[in-house]
Formats: C-alpha cells, sequence, structure tokens
C-alpha cells in the first residue's frame, strides 16, 4: 500500500478515492466557523431587584434582598437554576456617603455532585464580610433545592424555612430560590397601548412575574453594626466575573491559565430600572462595570431623560425635559431632609436608618405618603413601576400626569411572609399555573 | 431577559402617559409601524434563529428587518452590530469586520463589538489582532461571550486544557437553561472529544439534550460519539433526529458517511446529492460556502478538480489556518504536493492541535515521499485524537502497521 501510493501523485488520489468508496466517512469535524450565540444574557450574573428596608418583625435590622436570575419557569427544567459557582455576589452598603463601600457582604456558591438527569440544585455557600480591608467568613449555608413539586421536595415551606443561617455577630443570612416579588405588566408594556384600563391607575394590569421563580439573597444585620450619624447608608448589588486571558503563563514550572485572579463587575443594581431606563444602550456595558462611586458621568442621563422627551415627542404631555434635578435628587444623592448622603453622585438605594417601619406601608413609598418606603430604601411591596413612571412624568414637580400613571399592577401575585427571608417560597414545578389542565 | 424585558418600560410609560393626556386615539385593529427598536430586536431574534437551526432564511429575514431599522436611524449601532455579525455569519469576513469597526467608533463602550471584531480577523487570518480583541473583551464584559471566544483563542494557539478550563466557565455562565447553555456544552464536549476523550464528550452532549431537548448540534456531535464506538444504527437515529428537524449541510453529508459505513451506499448516495442542493439554497441566501463545499467535495473525493478553484477562492477570501488547510488537503488530492506542503505548514502556524490536520500534513509528506515525517504526522494526528475521522484514522494507522 505504501509504496503503491509513494510519490505518483495521481495514486495518491485514486487510492484515496478507492478508501473513501470502500470503507466511509467522517470528514473530519466540518472546520466551519465558529459562532457563539449573539444574545447571552448571562442570567446567573444579572441582578433583577434590591431591596432595602426596615421590616416590622426586626426593626432593629436592616434588612438586604438580592435577586438574580431573572424568570425562572419552575416547570422548564425544575432542576436547572442555580448561583454561578464562577460568579462572586456582593452586597454591598457605602455609610459616609462617598459611594465606596464601606461594608461588603461576598457570596460564593459551589454545586454539589449530581446524577446526570437529576441534576442537584443544593448548593453549599460562603458568606465573607469585607470591612476596614479585613475579610471574616461570617456564615457557611446551604441553599434549599429548588422546588420541583411535592414528590421530590415535600415539605417545601419548612426545607427552605430551615436553611436561614446565622452571621457571626449578629444577623441572619439565606440563598436560594425564591418567588419573584417584583410585579408589573411586561406584556401590556410591549403592546403599545400598554394600559388595559383605565389611566393606569385603576388597577387591571396582568402581572407578568406571577409564577415566576429568582434566586434570590436576603441578608438582616443589625443596624447598630451600620448606623452613624447621619443614619442614611447607601446599599447596592454586584456581580463579578473573573477577568480571562488568552495565554497561559508559569508558575513553579506549570503552565496555568489566567483564571480569578482579578474580578471584573458584569452587573450592578442601586435603585430599581436605571439600567433600564435611564442609561443609554450604547453605555449599558461601561455602566454595570463601574462603581457608583463614578455615576457623575451619567448624570446628563438623569438630568435629561430620554423618556421624557419621548413622551413628550410622541404625546405632547409637557413634561420637564430638562433640568431634573428632582431625579439626581432621588436617584443620585438622597432627598434633602429625607436620606440625602452628601454631593457625590451615586446610584445606590439609601434608606435613613433612623426612621421607623410602619405596619401601614403604601404601595407608592414616599408618593404616598409613607417615608418608610421607596426612595428612602424598597420594601417588597413597593410599586417601583408605578412611582418610576410618576416620577419621570414630573410628580415632584406637580405635574398632573405625576398622579395618573401606572401599570396597573399594584401588587405581587402572592402574599409576601411575615418572616425572614421575606419573598414567597418559589412556585413548583408540579403547580406550574401556566399550564392548563386537560380533562 | 428581565433588564430586556424591562427597558420596554420606555414604551410602557410612553403609552400610560399617552393615556393619561388622552393624546392618543388609535383605531382598533390599526396596526402601528414597528419601531427601530423592535426591528433591531427582530433582526436579532433572526440572527439567532439562523445560527440555532441553520435555516438560511432566517439570514435574509435578519437583514430586511435590521436595514430597515437603519433606514430610520442610519448610525444605529444596534442595527450596524446586527449586520457585522450577520456578514459574519454568511462568511463574509471582511464586511463583517468593516461594519463592525464602524460600530466601534460610534459605541466603543459596547463589549459585543470587540467579539464581532475578533470574530472576522480570525477568519481573516489576522489572529494577534483578533486575540487581543478578544482580551480586552475579557477584560470589560467576561461571561459566556468572551470565555467561549477566548476558549477558541486558546483552541487554535494549542491549548486545549485552556481551551476546556474556559469553556467550562461559558457553560457556568450560559446557567442551565436555554440553547446558550446547550451550545457552550456542546462546544465543550466538541473539546473533549477533540482530545478523545468520548465519554466526557459524551456527557456533555447529553447534559445538553436535556436542557434543550433534541437540539441538533448536541444530536449531530452525539452521533459522532456512537460512531467513533462503531454503533452505526444509533450514530444513524441521531444524525436522522439532527437532520430531520435541520437539514444542514454538515449533518445531511455525515448521514450520507454513516449510510455509506453501514453498507447502504444507495441511501448515501441520496444524502450527498442533497448536500449539494442545500448548498445551493445557502447561496440564495448570501451564504459563502466555497471552503465549506471545497472540503466535503476533497474528503469524498467527488469534482476533484474544480474543489481546488474553490478552496483557492475561499482561501483568498478568508485566509485562515482552516482555509490553508482545506486549500492544503485540496491541493495534494490533485497531486500538487509541495504546493500543498506550503499551504500545511501555514495552516499549522498557530501550534493547534487539530487531528486531521495533522493527518492531512502526513498525507502531503507521504506523497513528496517523505516516509518518517509521514508517519510523524499520522501518529500525531492519532494520538490527539484516536477517533478523528471514521475513514481517515484508519488509513493513519495502517500507514502506521
Amino acid at each position: 500500500m505504501r509504496t503503491l501510493v509513494l510519490a505518483v501523485l495521481g495514486v495518491v488520489v485514486a487510492a484515496s478515492v478507492l478508501l473513501v468508496g470502500k470503507l466511509a466517512p467522517g470528514a473530519g469535524q466540518a472546520s466551519s466557523h465558529r459562532e457563539a450565540p449573539l444574545i447571552a444574557e448571562d442570567p446567573t450574573a444579572d441582578n433583577t431587584d434590591l431591596y432595602a428596608y426596615r421590616s416590622t418583625d426586626a426593626p432593629n435590622s436592616l434588612t438586604v434582598i438580592a435577586n438574580w436570575i431573572p424568570a425562572e419557569d419552575p416547570a422548564a427544567g425544575p432542576n436547572w437554576y442555580r448561583f454561578s459557582e464562577r460568579a462572586r455576589y456582593s452586597i454591598k452598603i457605602d455609610r459616609n456617603g462617598d459611594a465606596k463601600p464601606d461594608v461588603t457582604y461576598r457570596f460564593r456558591f459551589k454545586n454539589r455532585d449530581a446524577s446526570l438527569f437529576l441534576g442537584n440544585t443544593v448548593q453549599d455557600y460562603t458568606v465573607t464580610r469585607v470591612k476596614d480591608g479585613q475579610e471574616l467568613v461570617v456564615a457557611r449555608g446551604v441553599t434549599p433545592p429548588n422546588n420541583i413539586g411535592p414528590r421530590t421536595t415535600p415539605n417545601y415551606a419548612q426545607t427552605a424555612a430551615n436553611a436561614v443561617a446565622n452571621l457571626a455577630g449578629g444577623g441572619k443570612v439565606f440563598a436560594g430560590q425564591r418567588e419573584d416579588a417584583f410585579y408589573a405588566d411586561i406584556g401590556a408594556i410591549f403592546d403599545l397601548v400598554a394600559i388595559r384600563k383605565g389611566t393606569g391607575n385603576m388597577g387591571g394590569g396582568k402581572d407578568f412575574f406571577a409564577n415566576y421563580a429568582v434566586h434570590g439573597i436576603a441578608l438582616q444585620v443589625p443596624i447598630s453594626q451600620l448606623d452613624d450619624s447621619d443614619h442614611t447608608v447607601g446599599v447596592w448589588a454586584t456581580t463579578e466575573r473573573p477577568r480571562m486571558k488568552i495565554r497561559s503563563y508559569r508558575k513553579n514550572g506549570v503552565r496555568r491559565f489566567q483564571q480569578e485572579r482579578e474580578w471584573v463587575q458584569v452587573s450592578r443594581l442601586g435603585n430599581p430600572l436605571i439600567n433600564e431606563v435611564i442609561i443609554p444602550t450604547k453605555l449599558k456595558d461601561r455602566w454595570n462595570r463601574l462603581s457608583p462611586a463614578t455615576d457623575a458621568q451619567f448624570v446628563q442621563y438623569y438630568r435629561q431623560p430620554i423618556l421624557a422627551a419621548v413622551i413628550n415627542q410622541l404625546y405632547g404631555l409637557g413634561v420637564p425635559e430638562q433640568n431634573r434635578d428632582d431625579l439626581v435628587a432621588v436617584l443620585l444623592t438622597g432627598v434633602p431632609g429625607l436620606n440625602n448622603t452628601g454631593s457625590t453622585l451615586a446610584d445606590m438605594l439609601r434608606i435613613n436608618l433612623s426612621i421607623p417601619p410602619t405596619t401601614m406601608p403604601n404601595r407608592l413609598g414616599v408618593f404616598g405618603g409613607d417615608v418608610a418606603g421607596f426612595p428612602n430604601g424598597r420594601r417588597l411591596g413597593d410599586d417601583v413601576v408605578d412611582i418610576a413612571e410618576r416620577a419621570v412624568a414630573g410628580k415632584l414637580k406637580g405635574h398632573p400626569a405625576g398622579d395618573l400613571l401606572g401599570d396597573g399592577v399594584d401588587g405581587n401575585d402572592v402574599p409576601n411572609l411575615n418572616v425572614f427571608p421575606y419573598e414567597n417560597i418559589p412556585p413548583s414545578g408540579f403547580d406550574n399555573a401556566k399550564g392548563q389542565q386537560k380533562p | 431577559m428581565k433588564r430586556l424585558l424591562l427597558a420596554g418600560a420606555v414604551a410602557a410609560i410612553a403609552a400610560t402617559a399617552l393615556l393619561a393626556g388622552g393624546t392618543l386615539r388609535r383605531e382598533d385593529g390599526a396596526s402601528a409601524a414597528p419601531s427601530s427598536r423592535q426591528l433591531v430586536r427582530l433582526g436579532f431574534r433572526e440572527l439567532d434563529a439562523a445560527r440555532r437551526t441553520g435555516e438560511p432564511g432566517h439570514y435574509t429575514r435578519s437583514e430586511q428587518a435590521l436595514r430597515r431599522a437603519l433606514d430610520a436611524e442610519p448610525n444605529d449601532a444596534e442595527a450596524l452590530i446586527g449586520l457585522a455579525s450577520l456578514a459574519n455569519s454568511r462568511h463574509h469576513f471582511r464586511e463583517g469586520l468593516a461594519l463592525a469597526r464602524r460600530v466601534q467608533g460610534l459605541s466603543p463602550d459596547t463589549a459585543l463589538v470587540y467579539g464581532v471584531i475578533g470574530d472576522s480577523l480570525i477568519e481573516l487570518g489576522r489572529y494577534d489582532e483578533a486575540f487581543r480583541n478578544f482580551e480586552r473583551l475579557g477584560a470589560v464584559k467576561p461571561g459566556l461571550t468572551a470565555y467561549s471566544r477566548i476558549s477558541y483563542a486558546r483552541e487554535l494557539l494549542g491549548y486545549t486544557d485552556g481551551a476546556i478550563a474556559a469553556m467550562q466557565l461559558a457553560v457556568d455562565s450560559a446557567g442551565d437553561a436555554g440553547e446558550p447553555s446547550a451550545w457552550a456544552r456542546t462546544q465543550l464536549g466538541k473539546l473533549y472529544f477533540s482530545k478523545g476523550r468520548t465519554a466526557e464528550a459524551e456527557r456533555q452532549y447529553r447534559l445538553a439534550l436535556g436542557s434543550y431537548p433534541e437540539y441538533v448540534h448536541a444530536l449531530d456531535a452525539l452521533a459522532h460519539v456512537e460512531a467513533a464506538r462503531g454503533r452505526f444504527a444509533h450514530a444513524i437515529s441521531l444524525e436522522r433526529r439532527a437532520v430531520k428537524q435541520t437539514p444542514l449541510p454538515q449533518f445531511v453529508g455525515a448521514l450520507g458517511d454513516l449510510y455509506r459505513s453501514s453498507g447502504r451506499p444507495a441511501a448515501a448516495r441520496a444524502q450527498f446529492r442533497l448536500v449539494g442542493v442545500l448548498d445551493r439554497l445557502f447561496v440564495a441566501n448570501g451564504v459563502a460556502t466555497d471552503l465549506e463545499l471545497a472540503l466535503f467535495n476533497v474528503d469524498h473525493g467527488v469534482r476533484i478538480r474544480e474543489s481546488l478553484d474553490r478552496a483557492r477562492r475561499a482561501q483568498r477570501e478568508r485566509p485562515s489556518i482552516e482555509a490553508d488547510d482545506v486549500l492544503a488537503w485540496a491541493l495534494a488530492r490533485n497531486g500538487q504536493c509541495g504546493q500543498g506542503l506550503r499551504f500545511s505548514t501555514r495552516a499549522l502556524r498557530l501550534g493547534t492541535r487539530d487531528a486531521p490536520k495533522f493527518f492531512h500534513r502526513g498525507m502531503i509528506e507521504r506523497c513528496l515521499g517523505h516516509e518518517l515525517e509521514a508517519k510523524r504526522w499520522f501518529r500525531r494526528a492519532l494520538r490527539t485524537n484516536p477517533n478523528f475521522s471514521l475513514v481517515w484514522a484508519p488509513v493513519a494507522r495502517k500507514a502506521l502497521s
């Protein structure tokens, strides 16, 4: 065979053809070019909501709830949703108004082994508190499994409640799947006539987020650990992923690839809807990467919100488009006399820790005369979509549209809990309310 | 997703405002013209559908939507990045690069643009520049988009373990649900397979199918695993499931190969004829297929002469190491082994550990009478991946026996 094909060109070809004809194929893995998904949304890094408030059942603590992984469908792969093992999740708290974190609670998750198809959504996690440059592990916890159904995950509420862990030095922590407390009529929002009934302040909307879950971290920290003379702290949540380089380096004679040596923030969340509504598309990646301390560079988008201009251009409502220092105050410095933190412009969720919680909350928060709600912190029930719509329409400037707007959804589809971790248990895959039962 | 959804809040507030002010009077049933944002979103969805399903009509629909968006806003960065990506998908990499550079000028903070620029540069054989863009992406927005590209760069450089490590991060970033997750797992599986680690490859393909049932790329990849184990009936059944959903030329070609291996030459020929038909469908939807078709033909010993012209054309248009390798192989099959050697050397210049490229080099060396060299390359091919090809791996083995 070898001698047959040797050097004689045509013979090589002939021999190969012969082989192909007789045997077969498997033309290597055809080397077409490789295409990654164009729209890769990185759900496990995606901060969906952040809440910070004093709960009536724990008035001497600050409760912070941060959610990730949007729109988990309980029936579509109940075994799959988990926190990322390779990301770093943080809740950051600024005590002195410089928009730099004074206390950081950092979370890392680790998967457990699983059989191939059943999966295992229980994750072990570590909470590290970073304060004054010192890192201290303050809790090691275990998430409950995702809520699959009564056979796989019986007594779910109890199982989940048992997963609450204590923080060293005081406080509690929970991490795992939860019902999404956020509510909004996104379905109508996508249709141009976005209100199902009346002017939006009359109910009748549909909660798109009903029956979806998220992965949440809930933290309860004694106020005594955070408070200072001006009583207002700023809170935000971030996700970081390791920067990656292509080429390897050598360490102790072993080839290594750069990993987890340098972290890049890929998502952040302070006040609700900033990334979605205020920051222009072409700056979203940049904004997500930066610390709130550098937010002054984005101030023009708060002062002249694109949204106000759009409203006027389309509908001539005469909403103020320029000099929106009212929005700058609410979102970037805090409201004087309520939760102002000074002159540093920074998107943080500000809460004045000296304002006691109320047993009679108003979903419109400060707009509804209830200073224990958004924008003084944010409770699970606060209607931030309606508040944001009214704020942009000029509520604080006395514009009439500021009292009418809304999406017609005024509360969550299921009650939130009265006790830690407050967001309800996730809907189970078995009970999945979106399916239709056949007779 | 929530962020995308909530970006719609802009529209909502506009709409609520309009009702509140009573200024909107829309006739029942009248439909407003789609906004440029909606067109861009549609263009992206169609482009992703093309990649996911392989149905080339999506390319045409994507282009229509994106061009209409650009008509409304000629400098819309999102529409332009969609068009750049579309050009790459159609293998018009120079056009893709020019468009992506324009986006970079308009929107330098958009991370994805560095990915798209790098994608074009890779296929144009400009690797150093491409890698710099990928690293920039990895520095500003690590995630599936960056990790999967860095994985590919490492694979090209021959760091297969590093490529696997990067793709594991891409898998983690994709989460455990949806097509991006299945895609990343399938890519990870292919990296294992390229090292001959069939069981680990299979595990990834099955996980991909578990989270995204009937995912065609995982079905096809799993068929290769079964074929490598000699289980042709299983392999055929898997490949048919892929082809039934999505008759991509490479799937149809693989099915034909499997039929031929199982002693069904007539069924094989029918599939091979279909490859030509499908190719014309892609061409009709604006996809340049010279390289892919040349490789198929040369591998299958059909239209060898014509395929050399195709390979030359492709190598001029997109001078990547892939094109260098296909041209080298086509030259060898046409008896021009001296020329083939030149292009094979180019194809291997990055240090890529790709068994088919090693094998092609071995065939060229043998054709030139370099027996020892040939054996060295055949050994390398088999050591890299003993299952690199059902037909050519045995050829390499026989040459060594």
